[in-house]
């Protein structure tokens, strides 16, 4: 069963897979080294919250308060810092859609 | 040379055009030599964006043990299981993993040799293979002194040696430690490994000490780490920097003895963190310079030296990047993209990168040094305003937060290379 | 003391050449770079350091503004006479410092 489900998803990513580089904004994928993109449940669960799925306006929102200090980060706000309003705006339609 | 970068350009578009003619047959091949986070990330990624290449990652060892949180084992928080990973993800995503050692290249024929005698042709070839120890830098400390004065710099069985080391050790002992000059792999791991040995003999040896002997005058987010120190080790641990006399010019590993400029230190457990360079295959790839390492254009990290090579991670010198697994991480995809693109015909795009570094100065004390990059003047440059170390002042609430998220971050990254 | 280490046998044998290795910390400012607010950062270095054995001079050396913060130095002698080496640093503003090893030769 846990075979089927690893083959499945492995599958899954192939196809998936063919959404191409070019279709990420640039420093899209940097946010996965920390947001981890799969959905499949870990445990125990990360501590870093998943972006995954979420709306664009959602993610877009908090990303312009990280930038202007008006949410509380540890991380985010050194992070937030590095991108234009428009580079944010294109990473978190990015981010909306990725949902395998 | 920007003549030869465009004939070179020609050349690819061609051999893409007719791949049946140029290269015997179907898919482009890549070869991506290292499976460690340059490596591994720039195979698993390359099947992502363009899931027709024929990918394979040359790597020698069968488990990969992470050097990130290695300094917790260190300190007997972690066990190094918790460090290993496999292949089996790779594979599964389609990766051909060859378990074998790559030794020589042949960048006029387009090949890789391995150490099984197979040829493997590439159209495009990826080197990571982090670093090796500049064995001839330190009279006194060679392969066979490192089994009595570990370096603990490659995670494996050094780290546990070094873990077994101050287990043996009387309470009282004192445990010195030798940073080089930089470059070296992952700046703040030293002082890291400071602050975890000596919550280690606080806790269980507290009359002994950490003795930490420097080839600089500063390090990596110095002043986090003072903070730190006088917080949780008042005492216990002495820097002294090179214009203190911590420049450590021989040591002797019959009496434990580690010899400065000025002074002559003997210790109970001696960690000695040598000089480093590039991996031996980047010297026998050519893409390594006189420095040792591997000078890269910033968008697709391809040599300057090599075309058609590409250098990630730790042998690449990568701008203002430091060699940082989250560094490797963000190149091997940015590496990976840019291969996809200049294969499928399209021109790559400027990347935008982004390094977290995490350090624990105890269990539940984090912090942190973010950095965003994009290539500006042939280089890898911060973007300006962003980045930076986490903030001096800062309550024990937040401290345990970034603990817990460095925890986020390591498995994040590894669970996305090799999960 | 604080700001000098000094490194030399303390003994050594008749016609034994001996090294001798000594670090001051001093910023050797280059009087070229400017500061905080604009301004050049006047001129601040070591002109000249001296070493002498038993008060005969044994070793000079003139620095420039090239040369790097806390100028480490390492010359070699050899040991003729048990006696006192005097190490001497001077330069602007009046800079000077002084400091003495004693060497017994058998
Ligand atoms: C104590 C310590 C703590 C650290 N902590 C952190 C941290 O908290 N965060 C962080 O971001 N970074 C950290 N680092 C740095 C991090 O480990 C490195 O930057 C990272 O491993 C670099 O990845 P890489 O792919 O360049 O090299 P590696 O991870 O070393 O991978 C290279 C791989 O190539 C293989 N290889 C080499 N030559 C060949 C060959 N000829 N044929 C086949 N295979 C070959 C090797 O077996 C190896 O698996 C730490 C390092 C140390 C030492
Ligand atoms: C170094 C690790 C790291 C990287 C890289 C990173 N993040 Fe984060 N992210 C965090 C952490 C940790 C938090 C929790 C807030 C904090 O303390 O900074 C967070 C929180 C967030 C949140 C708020 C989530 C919530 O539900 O509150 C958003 C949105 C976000 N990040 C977006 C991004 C985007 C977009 C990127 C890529 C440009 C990115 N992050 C890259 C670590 C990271």
């Amino acid at each position: 069963m846990r075979r089927r489900l690893a083959a499945a998803l492995a599958a899954s990513l192939l196809f998936a897979g063919t959404a191409r580089a070019a279709d990420a904004p640039p420093g899209a994928w940097s946010c996965t080294g920390c947001h981890a993109l799969s959905s499949a449940p870990s445990v125990p669960p990360n501590p870093i919250p998943a972006l995954t799925g979420r709306p664009a306006v959602e993610i877009a929102g908090i990303m312009r308060e990280f930038k202007s200090r008006g949410r509380p980060a540890t991380v985010m706000g050194r992070i937030a810092l590095g991108f234009s309003d428009a580079e944010i705006d294109a990473i978190a339609e990015w981010l909306a859609r990725q949902d395998h | 040379m920007s003549t030869r970068r465009r004939t070179f350009l020609g050349l690819t578009a061609a051999a893409l055009a007719a791949p049946a003619l140029v290269r015997a047959q179907g898919a482009a091949k890549v070869v991506v030599v290292g499976g460690g986070f340059g490596g591994a990330t720039c195979a698993r990624f390359l099947k992502r964006f363009a899931p027709a290449l024929a990918v394979t990652l040359v790597e020698r060892q069968k488990t990969y043990t992470a050097c990130p949180f290695s300094n917790e084992v260190i300190a007997g928080l972690r066990p190094l299981e918790r460090q290993q990973f496999g292949y089996d993800g790779l594979a599964r995503s389609g990766v051909t993993v060859a378990t074998t050692a790559a030794t020589a290249v042949d960048p006029a024929a387009r090949t890789v040799m391995l150490a099984d005698g197979t040829r493997l042709a590439y159209d495009r070839l990826v080197v990571a293979p982090g670093i090796d120890f500049d064995w001839t830098a330190l009279p006194g400390y060679d392969e066979k002194a490192a089994e009595r004065l570990p370096h603990a710099w490659k995670a494996g069985a050094q780290t546990l040696l070094l873990r077994r080391q101050l287990e043996a050790m009387r309470d009282g002992g004192l445990v010195v430690i030798a940073v080089p000059a930089p470059p070296y792999r992952c700046p703040p791991a030293p002082y890291e490994r400071a602050s975890q040995i000596a919550w280690y003999l606080k806790n269980s040896k507290p009359r002994s000490k950490v003795l930490v002997l420097d080839a600089k005058d500063s390090f990596s987010q110095q002043p986090l780490f003072r903070r730190a120190w006088s917080d949780l080790y008042p005492d216990l641990i002495e820097w002294v920097p090179l214009s203190q006399g911590g420049n450590v010019t021989s040591v002797d590993p019959a009496t434990l003895t580690l010899e400065t400029d000025f002074d002559s230190h003997k210790a109970d457990v001696a960690n000695v963190i040598p000089p480093q360079k590039a991996g031996a295959l980047a010297r026998l790839a050519g893409v390594a310079d006189r420095t040792g390492w591997c000078p890269v254009e910033p968008t697709a990290f391809e040599s300057t030296l090599q075309p058609g090579i590409h250098v990630l991670g730790d042998a690449a010198l990568a701008g203002a990047m430091p060699k940082a697994a989250s560094s490797a991480n963000a190149q091997g995809k940015a590496c990976a993209a840019a291969i996809a693109d200049r294969l499928a015909g399209r021109p790559p795009q400027a990347p935008r990168l982004v390094s977290g570094c995490y350090t624990l100065a105890a269990p539940d004390y984090g912090f942190s040094l973010v950095g965003v990059y994009r290539p500006d003047k042939g280089e890898l440059r911060e973007v300006p305003g962003a980045g930076g170390a986490s903030p001096l002042d800062s309550d024990p609430v937040l401290r345990a937060q970034e603990a817990r998220y460095a925890e986020g971050w390591f498995r994040a990254t590894t669970g996305e290379i090799f999960g | 003391m604080a700001n000098v280490l000094i490194n030399a046998p303390k003994t050594a044998r008749r016609g034994e050449t001996i090294e001798l290795k000594a670090l001051i910390l001093h910023p050797m400012e280059t009087g070229f770079r400017p500061g905080a607010n604009g301004t050049i950062i006047p001129r601040n270095i070591i002109q000249d350091f001296t070493a002498s054995w038993n008060g005969v001079e044994i070793f000079r050396m003139r620095m420039s503004p090239a040369i790097a913060a806390n100028p480490y130095v390492s010359f070699c002698a050899v040991a003729s006479e048990s006696g006192v080496v005097r190490l001497r640093w001077s330069g602007d503003n009046g800079f000077a410092v002084e400091e003495s090893v004693t060497v017994t030769v058998t």
